[in-house]
């Protein structure tokens, strides 16, 4: 899915994305694991903010992520609207281990609502689910062992702590549920993640990537000709990939030859 | 964002004074907190001119300077305050005496504790100089009373430098590695001598490669300067100081030198035992900050050894935790970790401590304050400075709308720390000790230019912006002339290209510099802070009620005002509660205010809850404002707690004025009943009906003819008719038109219904007018004129005259002076402003009737509201709003025949007139206008320099610096060319050493220098 489609270059869609989030949710993480699937168990806090660049291929389109991961102690927070100014997209992490981290959540939320570009696409991303999932059913077949434990949760919870020492679950302190379902309320994409483990990540960003505006950012670049307007941050190549998308977009079946 | 600050308001500019003490790093009074400080002990600041002379000849020039005398230390600053300097405290200077010399010379000669000899000449005229030691001899007796100079001694042992001056040893000694790191740890915790504090990097390496830092040779070359030149505490800075801190200094002796340069040795010399005595004091305590610490334990320079070890995380947590301790109030901020965690390598924990104090308290003010505010100044500073330094790149910048600061905050924040390779960003901070903040602009400029116009002018956007800059720094060891045909070229790394031409080519960029753009940008950035917070505390509100976003924040306006002039308790996360509320998280922090803080907020808001006099005098015409007092006022308070924690939010205070504002006259009733009611059943008692007179009456207070009265005394006579009518039991007695007797009736007994209140109420025209509208009414979300608290620190000159003059007690004093003259000549004259002002049938004086009818106040209010939204939420800050208004009330609400007086002193407003009369009458608190050129020429001469020197380096490359240092001295060479082996290594520090050469004004003739040498070999005086 995350592909660095080279030679695409020019006929890549630019989003700029933002990450928001409480202090040590792990939104670097997030990034990383996106951008070069790696994961680092101490990452330094992110001071200001880091940048970083990923394409995507989505269907026949190659959208080249511009990745604005912030700070997320409080008292960046007046630095954030430098950084999510003009995105496309952004992903608001929480910790699903502290339920705190998810009413910062959704303060961010509704500051991107009232605050950024309106046709804002946001995602909320429950990270660390790998610390309330059973040890050994991390790697694969997430989706599987996850409902599993959740339908455990209720019942079959003090038969497992006998097992396993801890039952992870009971480090949860966000339900699914509800996470879910003020996501829903608010109109925002949900997905339960591990940068570890790296469960739910691309599929944030491949989401997303659905529901962005496509053309409505083509066609901001072309409209201003001019990266930097409203919504039309479609940054350096701005120019030449509109030319050549506007000569694709006849007949969009061929665009993607890669 | 739910916590809301004031403390930005109370920034002050540092004094004259101040300046001088933080320039010399002298830790100010209240911090000598060991000590209790005597006031009589207290000895005079002086500063005299005089020639310093380092007691050996040939060593050093002679430097004309300034000595200043600021107990317990004694400083010096050559002429052009970079030079030569230093700061010694009292209590290391063993010996002073008079020097017996040519006639007319007055010179002393001081021996230091590490038997260095300075000889001052003060240069000033003969009292001066006399005056001057007779302070000394004082100051210095005072420290030997406080028993100082035996404190001397064991501090200097925690001092690696005094290792190193004794030995005078070159190569590494056998439990030495090679970059300075112990060989075997546990034998120097046994060994006696090794007392002197040093950091994780002893046990677990320094960063980077001892050969290739060439540490053996900088070793060598402090021994002898440290030797010469006193060391620690009495360390003497000549420019060969300054030089070989630029070329990196070497990892034994940074810790050290890093407090001796950036003065927190001061604080360590004068605080002893304090960090652990804050540590064991505050164990076990648990704050948001100490929470915020522990997440980033692990996060801080990982992948170096000491922090793959608990114990370098728990040295970091102390450190850490220690200084949320000392400065609750900043706490932590991330960053700091990053910092404390890379002088921990090189230094102890005590040491640090306090560094992390000077560092967040001096070098970086600000920076990570909860509101950021230093950053974002500093940030708006250097943005400033690339505009006028590099026009081209700046306009391009704004064209592709790419933000300076994505790339340069970090850079600031944790001084280059983790944007370059480690070994890199020491030696920066190595600079930035020695010299100060400006560095970190001659760096980030240096770092801006060397990408090379070309390559930015062609980036498009931020992402771009960082990656080249990500990308310049991680080369930063590669060579800058891979090209080159000389051998010593190619040597030269790009760090060293940039440290040189950052230092030579930007030093057009001095502190003063710096200060004076940040005084120019200081009240936009707080501006644009404060309207952030209001922004985010208004989108923050659960509800809003029926209030819109915008009278929400005129809300915020006046609790925030109220906040300003009494600032409540800081804010405390919730006491735990055993019910888990609804929102299912752990509550935020919230700015609460406790009563007296609201009361203020009332009186902002409410006609009735401030006392408005209107006072002429003949001179002026004023109005007072004071705060009023009424149990009615703590009733409210109480009613809109609605969480019963003894304090108001802004949003219980938002839906407190939502409770009453909308109110029709039913609600408006059942309202007012409803606070009456303690007990909540629906009914008053007798008490509470007597208690709601008075609540009338208070309201009604300064109400002009007795309408009000007549209708508050109707009401009584009518509320305890109706009552006993009503009463079941005693129905039957017949209504006398009596009050019943009290023993009857217990004061508890439920007596009233709402619906017999609102009967009587509605009896009365005056009353139900006063529900129907003006209760509502009283009530007003506007800006009142005339504030006293802190205005913004207004822009350019006319701010800070008015800022300086119109100080709140020159105001008071200048009112009573005025109130007086007033009463002589018989024209003083005080009206209370009535709040509701709406009956004011009854025959009164002529002068109070046509005072403020509802239809004028109403305009005023109007009007400044109007300029409120147009110019800054605070009145006040702006003196145009403030004249403005003011000047709408007067054409309005002044009697032209009350004061008889000229037209020009009525039409003045208050606060105009209170300056131009101090101003005329010459009194003792205007001082004279700083001259107009305070501000511009200290930047604006350099401005064309700079912008000529940049754009001359952008356009071309330097030629390296070294190549023309190189001819200038060759001699100090020499010295050093004993060990052959070293000898290559040592000619290439030395190189680098020659190549910081800076011409070195020592401001003296060479008559001067001659006087100064003869001295050197004078006798003292018996």
């Amino acid at each position: 899915m995350a592909d660095t489609a080279a030679g695409s270059v020019d006929k890549s869609v630019q989003v700029k994305l933002v990450l928001l989030g409480e202090a040590a949710v792990g939104k670097s993480s997030v990034v990383s694991r996106f951008v070069s699937n790696e994961f680092q168990p101490n990452k330094e806090p992110t001071i200001g903010a880091a940048f970083l660049t990923q394409k995507c291929r989505l269907e026949d389109r190659v959208l080249r992520y511009e990745i604005w991961d912030t700070a997320g102690q409080e008292r960046f927070h007046s630095l954030a609207p430098m950084y999510y100014r003009n995105a496309q997209a952004a992903v608001v992490v929480y910790d699903v281990t502290k339920a705190s981290s998810l009413e910062k959540a959704k303060s961010w939320v509704k500051e991107l609502q009232r605050q950024a570009n309106p046709n804002i696409v946001i995602a909320l991303a429950g990270n660390k689910i790998d610390l309330v999932q059973l040890s050994g059913s991390s790697s694969t077949g997430q989706t599987a062992s996850e409902s599993e434990d959740e339908a455990d949760d209720a019942t079959a919870t003090p038969g497992e702590t006998t097992t396993s020492g801890v039952d992870p679950e009971s480090l949860r302190q966000v339900p699914r549920e509800e996470a879910q379902a003020y996501a829903t309320e608010a109109g925002l994409l949900f997905f339960e993640t591990s940068a570890k483990t790296g469960e739910g990540i691309v599929e944030i960003f491949t989401e997303i990537a659905k529901k962005i505006p496509i053309e409505h950012i083509l066609a901001a670049a072309r409209g201003t000709g001019r990266p930097g307007a409203a919504g039309g941050r479609a940054g350096a190549s701005g120019q030449e990939s509109s030319v050549n998308l506007d000569g694709d977009a006849n007949k969009p079946k061929d665009a993607c030859n890669c | 964002m739910a916590t809301i600050s004031t403390a930005l308001r109370h920034f002050k500019e540092p004094t004259k004074d101040q300046l001088t003490q933080i320039y010399f790093s002298i830790p100010p009074a209240p911090q000598t907190i060991g000590a209790p400080v005597n006031p009589q002990d207290e000895v005079e600041k002086m500063d005299i001119n005089a020639v310093l002379s380092l007691g050996i000849a040939g060593e050093e020039d002679s430097y004309a300077g300034k000595l200043y005398i600021m107990p317990p230390y004694l400083a010096f600053a050559s002429l052009d305050r970079k030079s030569v300097r230093f700061t010694i405290p009292l209590c290391t200077i063993r010996r002073v005496e008079r020097l017996n010399a040519r006639a007319g010379i007055y010179a002393l000669s001081l021996a230091t504790w590490h038997g260095v000899k300075i000889i001052v000449q003060l240069t000033s005229l003969r009292p001066t100089a006399d005056l001057f030691c007779s302070l000394l001899r004082d100051a210095l007796k005072v420290e030997l009373q406080r028993g100082q100079m035996k404190a001397v001694k064991p501090f200097v042992k925690t001092c690696y430098s005094e290792v190193i001056a004794a030995a005078g040893s070159t190569g590494p000694t056998e439990n030495e590695r090679e970059d300075g790191s112990l060989i075997n740890e546990r034998e120097s915790g046994s060994d006696s001598d090794a007392v002197y504090h040093g950091g994780l990097g002893l046990k677990y390496k320094f960063p980077g490669d001892a050969k290739k830092l060439r540490e053996a040779s900088k070793v060598k070359l402090w021994t002898s300067y440290l030797q010469t030149h006193g060391r620690n505490l009495t360390l003497l800075r000549y420019p060969q100081c300054t030089r070989l801190v630029q070329v990196g200094l070497p990892n034994r002796l940074r810790g050290e030198m890093w407090e001796t340069l950036s003065g927190s040795i001061y604080l360590r010399f004068a605080n002893p035992g304090y960090y652990e005595k804050l540590l064991v004091e505050n164990a076990g305590t648990v704050t948001t900050s100490t929470e915020e610490i522990e997440k980033d334990l692990h996060r801080s320079l990982p992948e170096y050894a000491g922090y793959q070890h608990e114990d370098g995380i728990n040295s970091l947590r102390r450190v850490l935790q220690a200084y949320s301790f000392k400065n609750p109030e900043l706490g932590y901020c991330q960053a700091m970790n990053i910092l404390a965690a890379a002088i921990l390598i090189y230094m102890s924990e005590e040491q640090a401590f306090w560094l992390l104090e000077v560092l967040c308290d001096r070098l970086l003010p600000g920076y990570y304050a909860p509101s950021m505010h230093g950053t974002l100044l500093d940030q708006r500073v250097f943005e400033s400075l690339v505009q006028r330094c590099l026009p081209m790149i700046h306009d391009h910048f704004q064209e592709v709308d790419v933000q300076l600061s994505v790339a340069s905050l970090p850079w600031f924040l944790s001084l280059f720390i983790n944007s370059m390779p480690m070994v890199f960003a020491f030696r920066i901070v190595d600079c930035f000790f020695c010299m100060g903040p400006k560095v970190l602009f001659q760096v980030g400029f240096k770092a801006i230019l060397k990408i090379n116009g070309e390559k930015l002018l062609k980036i498009q956007d931020d992402g771009g912006f960082l990656n080249l800059m990500r990308e310049y720094f991680s080369n930063l060891g590669e060579s800058a002339h891979p090209d080159s045909s000389d051998t010593r070229a190619r040597a030269i790394t790009r760090f060293q290209e940039l440290l040189l031409v950052s230092f030579r080519e930007f030093s057009v960029i001095t502190d003063e510099m710096i200060q004076s753009e940040r005084r120019k940008y200081r009240g936009e950035i707080i501006h644009s802070i404060e309207s952030f917070s209001r922004r985010s505390a208004v989108r923050n509100l659960k509800t809003l009620g029926r209030f819109t976003k915008e009278q929400a924040g005129l809300i915020y306006d006046a609790l925030y005002r109220a906040m300003c002039m009494a600032p409540p308790p800081p804010a405390a996360p919730p006491p735990p509660t055993l019910v888990n509320s609804g929102d299912g998280g752990a509550e935020r922090i919230e700015t609460r205010i406790g009563l007296k803080t609201f009361k203020i907020f009332l009186s902002e808001i409410a006609t009735w809850a401030r006392d408005e006099k209107i006072v002429m005098n003949g001179f002026q015409q004023r109005i007072d404002r004071d705060v009023a007092e009424h149990e009615f006022i703590d009733r409210l308070f109480y009613f809109w707690d609605t969480s019963c924690r003894g304090a108001l939010s802004l949003q219980d205070l938002v839906l407190g004025l939502d409770g009453v504002m909308f109110n029709d006259l039913m609600e408006n009733i059942e309202w007012f009943f409803n606070i009456h009611d303690k007990n909540k059943d629906g009914f008053l008692t007798k008490d509470e009906v007597l208690t709601l007179s008075e609540t009338f009456l208070f309201i009604f207070r300064f109400e002009v003819g007795d309408a009000y009265l007549g209708a508050v005394s109707r009401f009584m006579t009518n509320a305890f008719e109706y009552g006993d009518t009503l009463l079941p039991e005693r129905g039957e007695s017949g209504p006398n038109g009596e009050p019943l007797s009290p023993q009857t009736i217990s004061p508890n007994q439920p007596y009233l219904n709402l619906a017999t209140f609102r009967m009587v109420v509605l009896a009365d025209e005056v009353l139900e007018s006063f529900y129907e509208t003006d209760l509502s009414a009283s009530f007003k979300l506007e800006l009142m004129p005339d504030l006293d608290l802190p205005a913004l620190p207004a822009n350019g000159l006319l701010g800070d005259i008015w800022s300086t003059i119109a100080t709140d007690t020159n105001k008071k004093m200048f009112h009573a002076f005025t109130d007086e003259i007033g009463k002589t000549i018989g024209k003083h004259q005080v009206i209370h402003r009535p709040s509701i002002g709406r009956y004011t049938t009854l025959e009164e004086p002529k002068a109070r009737e046509s005072l403020v009818t509802p239809a004028m106040r109403h305009s005023t209010s109007k009007s400044s509201l109007r300029e409120s939204s147009s110019t800054s939420p605070t009145l006040g800050s702006s003196s145009t709003t403030t004249l403005a208004s003011a000047k709408s009330t007067s054409s309005t609400t002044l009697l032209p025949s009350d004061t008889g007086n000229t037209s020009t002193s009525t039409s003045e407003t208050s606060l105009l007139s209170t300056s131009t009369s101090i101003g005329s009458s010459g009194g003792p608190h205007s001082p004279p206008p700083p001259p107009a050129s305070s501000i511009s020429p200290s930047t604006s001469p350099s401005v064309p320099r700079i912008v000529q020197v940049a754009n001359a380096a952008l356009m071309e490359r330097t030629p390296f610096a070294i190549d023309d240092a190189k001819d200038d001295e060759d001699e100090s060479e020499d010295d050093f060319d004993d060990a052959d082996e070293d000898l290559d290594d040592d000619d290439q520090v030395m190189d680098e050493v020659d190549a910081f050469l800076e011409a070195h004004d020592s401001g003296l003739t060479d008559a001067d220098r001659q006087v100064a040498k003869d001295l050197l070999r004078a006798e003292p005086v018996k």
